[in-house]
């Protein structure tokens, strides 16, 4: 069986931005679901490690929170995506994707193409 | 700017206490039922489904704790918490409370009053702009390190020197009769050259200050003009503006006021203002000569002491350095012309110095930066003793509320927040007994001040005295450092301990068992502060039995039922007779004045510390010196000091500026001098001075200390003033009477005045003078005496709540003793012996500390080695005595334990 990897720090609330941004408005479950799809159950999160970095990320200015109602019509907390919060993803979506860059060109290297 | 945002969010979070708990439950609440519904379509059972999404989602205690870190500023809360709830605890406890305040502002307040003494006295800089660049320069005698210059000197040091900005030379402050408003005072002058105000950075008060181009010291009608210092200005005039312009006499020559400094300028002086400060070559008219230039351009005497300001971006080093290497050329340039062969050797073997003079000079710092260190280290073993002690106290409480601590641990509170909590505790006594401490401290160190302004008056003349006390950054920093370091070193101990206890151990162990209480760390504690008391003790001990010996000390000259009264001349008295016959008739009148035995005359400072040291040699034969101190009489001076004649004659009447110049020796001289032979008849000259030559050995006396009663006495020459011209300075006339100062006064006044050339200053009593010399001596017994019984009362307190826990503690193991048939009488002796045994341990390790620290203070003791045997002893004794009564209470208690009440307790 595949071991379950830890949420690297940091990724999840990068993990939440780019959810919100594709969906639009979620609540909290809707976001930790999504985040469970797409990562094909190969990443463990305690759902509830989720309301701290939502709560962190509002703070921040990226994101902000209204009540709603939910499928089944309750009460629920949407949380929607600033202009702030879009900037943040943009930037931070650069970054992550030159570290990445920068990491698979380390694995791409081989031993004959040093000089 | 994200991190900044989120930081103020929490931080107004935390201060208008918002709540986020409902909402989070709420969306707690919504997640798992969405959770549980998804399950229920996977087709789970009801029950299944929900336990699965509570799995899901976490552990809920951990996501509302990061939640709630996140929603607000834990440790900022969590603090505010702890200090809500240590001083719910403190105010629970007023008498540990106040106990611990106490001890802690006589600790820190005491550390504090001699910081403040060191900073003012040693470590501040003048008041003045950029005192690093100032230094201090000049020639000195090899093994003398005062340093000073003749006039030529100084000049020819000014034209080949590039390392000053500007530099000044000073004759230092005499006393002197001055006339303001028509009322004779006496006030201490300065003289200086022109630049002195512009390179101190001066500005003045009112009017304006001396400028180079006031100061011409070519020009043979000097400037009479004089600047006012701001105290002088204001006790003098009032503040009056008007005094630009006006005239004021020295020595019945008039100056012209033109300015005032400001208010705390006291030249290079750091505690003294002198009064009045005129042009450097107005001075020669005040001595009444008529040729200034004669006494300004003389080279054989140095009499000036030169200031410099450094250029900026030159260090000390540097200008010493080149000045150096310029110093043989200066010293060749400025020689004296004639002079005898003595007088040219001493001259070559000037040598140069220059130091940084940014602290300025200080009377009080020669005499008592010492004793301010030695008490400033006293203060802090006292302080390290305070902080240990509450450290055992703090220790028991912890251990009494070692239940609670294990409750606390069990729910989830993590050590470092209980180790948090007791610490915020211990800081919070530690703030309040360092607010106490820094009140206690301005007093005392104001206190002490004063006192020691009253006591060092010099010639009777007490100048305008200051010194500047008021806490500076250096202070402050000094004292806040030392209330966190008290805080955390006697929180440190309880808040280890209560982290290490295992809470299940914790929550077990109920009063009905037996805990191990404050276990090896508190008896170690205890075992700390009877070693410190031991070192306070031994320090206490020792400078008490040196004051002892000072007291009792036999110094070789009659100091009980001698008056010293002070005379000065009033203004132009002894500008041209022959003062001789004058003394010769007021001698004689105040020795017939009833009660009096006899008088003299001495211009010495007996008993006071100043000194003359000289070099003598035998006439006749060169390069041979001997050291000798110097000393200044009138006939009588033996009778009335009771210094017996041994052989030959003393001074006559008789003996006068023409008949041949007799010396009276003592009897060490003669030892050190002429071992083999006869010293009567024999010829001496006396340093370089061209009036003492070729002397003729008229007595010999007994040894004495005359001028520190705490050194042996040192081989003298005793000239008689009246046969050189130099009576008329200083003049201190010694009555033996056994009638007491204040009844002395009116009849000595009259007998002056009837002569109409001297005036009484003063009539203190010798024994008056001789107690003020040894003043360090006398305020570090009194302090360390009161410091060594408060470590004392320390030592006993913290022995005593130590065993009357552990009694209290072991009630019950008691009663079940009791209950067995134990005697009563095992149980004190069982108790007596467990404190015996710690205040031994104590002693054991606490001699080999005093040992080593009363060696730092052997140069202090007189007549005492610093391993003294009779007061180790005394101080071990005393200390086993403290001992054995703070065991004894506890262990009565302990034999009256009634088993019956012990058992069915609780």
């Amino acid at each position: 069986m595949k071991q379950k990897a830890d949420v690297l720090q940091g990724t999840l609330a990068l993990m939440v931005l780019k959810t919100l941004a594709v969906l639009g408005p979620l609540h909290g479950y809707g976001i930790a679901r999504r985040i469970e799809q797409i990562s094909g159950d190969l990443l463990a999160v305690n759902q509830g490690t989720l309301y701290p970095v939502l709560l962190k990320l509002e703070h921040e200015g990226a994101i902000e929170s209204n009540w709603g109602a939910s499928e089944n019509n309750r009460r629920a907390r949407f949380y929607r995506l600033t202009r702030a919060g879009r900037k943040q993803l943009h930037a931070e979506t650069c970054d992550w994707e030159q570290m990445a860059a920068i990491i698979g060109r380390f694995f791409d290297v081989k031993a004959e193409d040093l000089p | 700017m994200k991190s900044l945002r989120r930081f103020f969010k929490r931080l107004t979070n935390s201060i208008l206490r918002r709540r986020h708990d409902e909402r989070l439950r709420e969306e707690l609440a919504e997640h798992i039922a969405l959770l549980t519904e998804e399950n229920l379509c996977a087709g789970m059972s009801p029950g299944e489904a929900r336990r699965q999404a509570l799995l899901k989602l976490g552990g809920m205690a951990r996501v509302e704790e990061s939640y709630q870190s996140e929603r607000g500023l834990l440790f900022l809360e969590a603090t505010l918490q702890d200090i809500r709830f240590a001083l719910r605890m403190l105010r629970k406890s007023p008498g540990f409370t106040a106990v611990a305040v106490l001890t802690l502002a006589l600790g820190i307040g005491a550390n504090t009053a001699f910081f403040s003494l060191l900073d003012a006295l040693v470590l501040r800089n003048l008041p003045v702009p950029h005192p690093e660049e100032l230094v201090r320069f000049g020639a000195h005698t090899p093994g003398d390190d005062y340093a000073s210059v003749s006039l030529p000197m100084f000049q020819e040091i000014m034209r080949d020197q590039n390392v000053f900005s500007g530099a000044f030379a000073v004759e230092g402050g005499p006393v002197m009769n001055v006339e303001t408003n028509g009322k004779l005072i006496r006030a201490s002058v300065d003289s200086v050259t022109g630049s002195y105000y512009s390179v101190l950075g001066a500005t003045p008060e009112i009017g304006r200050l001396l400028t180079p181009s006031d100061v011409d010291l070519n020009s043979a009608g000097p400037q009479q003009i004089a600047v006012l210092d701001y105290g002088f200005w204001q006790r003098q005039y009032s503040g009056a503006k008007d005094v630009l312009g006006k005239t004021l006499k020295i020595e019945n020559v008039s100056f012209t006021i033109i300015g005032v400094t400001r208010k705390g300028f006291s030249g290079t002086n750091a505690d003294e203002e002198d009064d009045i400060v005129v042009p450097l070559n107005a001075e020669p008219l005040i001595y009444g000569t008529t040729n200034p230039q004669i006494s300004l351009q003389r080279r054989d005497v140095l009499w000036l002491d030169p200031v410099g300001r450094l250029k900026p971006g030159v260090t000390v080093d540097r200008a010493r350095a080149q000045l150096d290497s310029l110093w043989p050329a200066i010293r060749q340039a400025v020689a004296p012309a004639q002079e005898t062969r003595i007088a040219r050797d001493t001259f070559d073997s000037l040598q140069f110095t220059l130091k940084s003079d940014a602290t300025g000079g200080s009377y009080l710092r020669t005499r008592f930066a010492n004793p301010v260190y030695v008490l400033l280290g006293i203060s802090a073993v006292v302080l390290l003793l305070a902080c240990v002690n509450l450290a055992s106290l703090m220790l028991s409480r912890a251990a009494a509320r070692n239940h609670e601590f294990g409750i606390r641990a069990t729910l989830g509170a993590s050590r470092s927040r209980l180790a948090q909590q007791l610490l915020v505790e211990s800081i919070i006594l530690s703030v309040g007994g360092t607010l106490a401490g820094f009140l206690l401290a301005n007093w005392g160190s104001y206190g002490l001040v004063d006192f020691l302004f009253q006591h060092i008056g010099l010639y009777g003349y007490v100048g305008a005295k200051v010194l500047d006390l008021s806490p500076d950054v250096r202070v402050l920093g000094f004292t806040a450092g030392v209330a966190i370091l008290t805080g955390v070193l006697f929180g440190l101990a309880p808040a280890w301990h209560a982290t290490r206890e295992d809470p299940n151990s914790a929550l077990q162990q109920s009063s009905r068992t037996l805990g191990h209480g404050t276990g090896t760390l508190g008896k170690s504690l205890i075992v700390i502060q009877v070693a410190l008391s031991i070192v306070l003790l031994a320090g206490a001990g020792l400078f008490i039995r040196t004051l002892e010996n000072l007291r009792a000390a036999q110094p070789g000259f009659r100091i009980g039922g001698v008056l010293e009264v002070r005379l000065f001349p009033k203004p132009g008295a002894f500008k041209d007779a022959n003062p001789l016959p004058y003394f010769h008739e007021l001698t004689d009148r105040i020795s017939h004045l009833p009660g009096v035995v006899s008088a003299s005359f001495s211009h010495g400072d007996v008993g006071g510390g100043y000194h003359w040291p000289v070099k003598v040699r035998i006439h006749g034969v060169d390069n041979q010196f001997f050291s000798s101190e110097l000393d200044r009489v009138m006939p009588g001076f033996f009778h009335t000091e009771g210094i017996s004649l041994l052989q030959g004659r003393t001074f006559k009447w008789q003996d006068n500026t023409r008949t041949p110049h007799a010396v009276v020796v003592s009897e060490n001289f003669v030892q050190e001098v002429f071992p083999h032979g006869n010293a009567i008849g024999e010829h001496i000259d006396i340093s370089k001075d061209p009036r003492l030559q070729d002397l003729e050995i008229v007595g010999i006396v007994s040894n004495a200390s005359l001028y520190d009663i705490r050194k042996p006495p040192e081989p003298t020459v005793y000239f008689d003033t009246l046969q050189y011209g130099m009576a008329a300075e200083f003049d201190t006339l010694l009555v033996r009477t056994d009638l007491p100062p204040s009844s002395m006064l009116v009849p000595l006044q009259r007998a002056a005045n009837s002569l109409g050339r001297q005036y009484v200053a003063s009539v203190d009593s010798l024994a008056k003078t001789v107690n003020d010399s040894i003043l360090p001596e006398r305020i570090i017994a009194m302090l360390s005496a009161f410091f060594g019984a408060l470590a004392l009362l320390i030592a006993t307190i913290g022995l005593f709540g130590l065993m009357a826990y552990n009694v209290t503690r072991r009630t019950r193991e008691l009663g079940i003793r009791f209950a067995l048939g134990a005697q009563r009488s095992s149980v004190l002796r069982m108790i007596l012996r467990e404190t015996l045994m710690l205040t031994l341990i104590g002693i054991a390790i606490g001699l080999p500390c005093a040992l080593a620290a009363t060696r730092l203070i052997t140069h202090m003791l007189f007549g005492v080695t610093p391993y003294d045997p009779v007061t180790l002893t005394a101080v071990a004794l005393a200390l086993l005595a403290a001992g054995a009564l703070a065991g004894y209470i506890p262990a009565r208690r302990a034999m009256r334990v009634d088993p019956m009440v012990a058992l069915r307790h609780e």
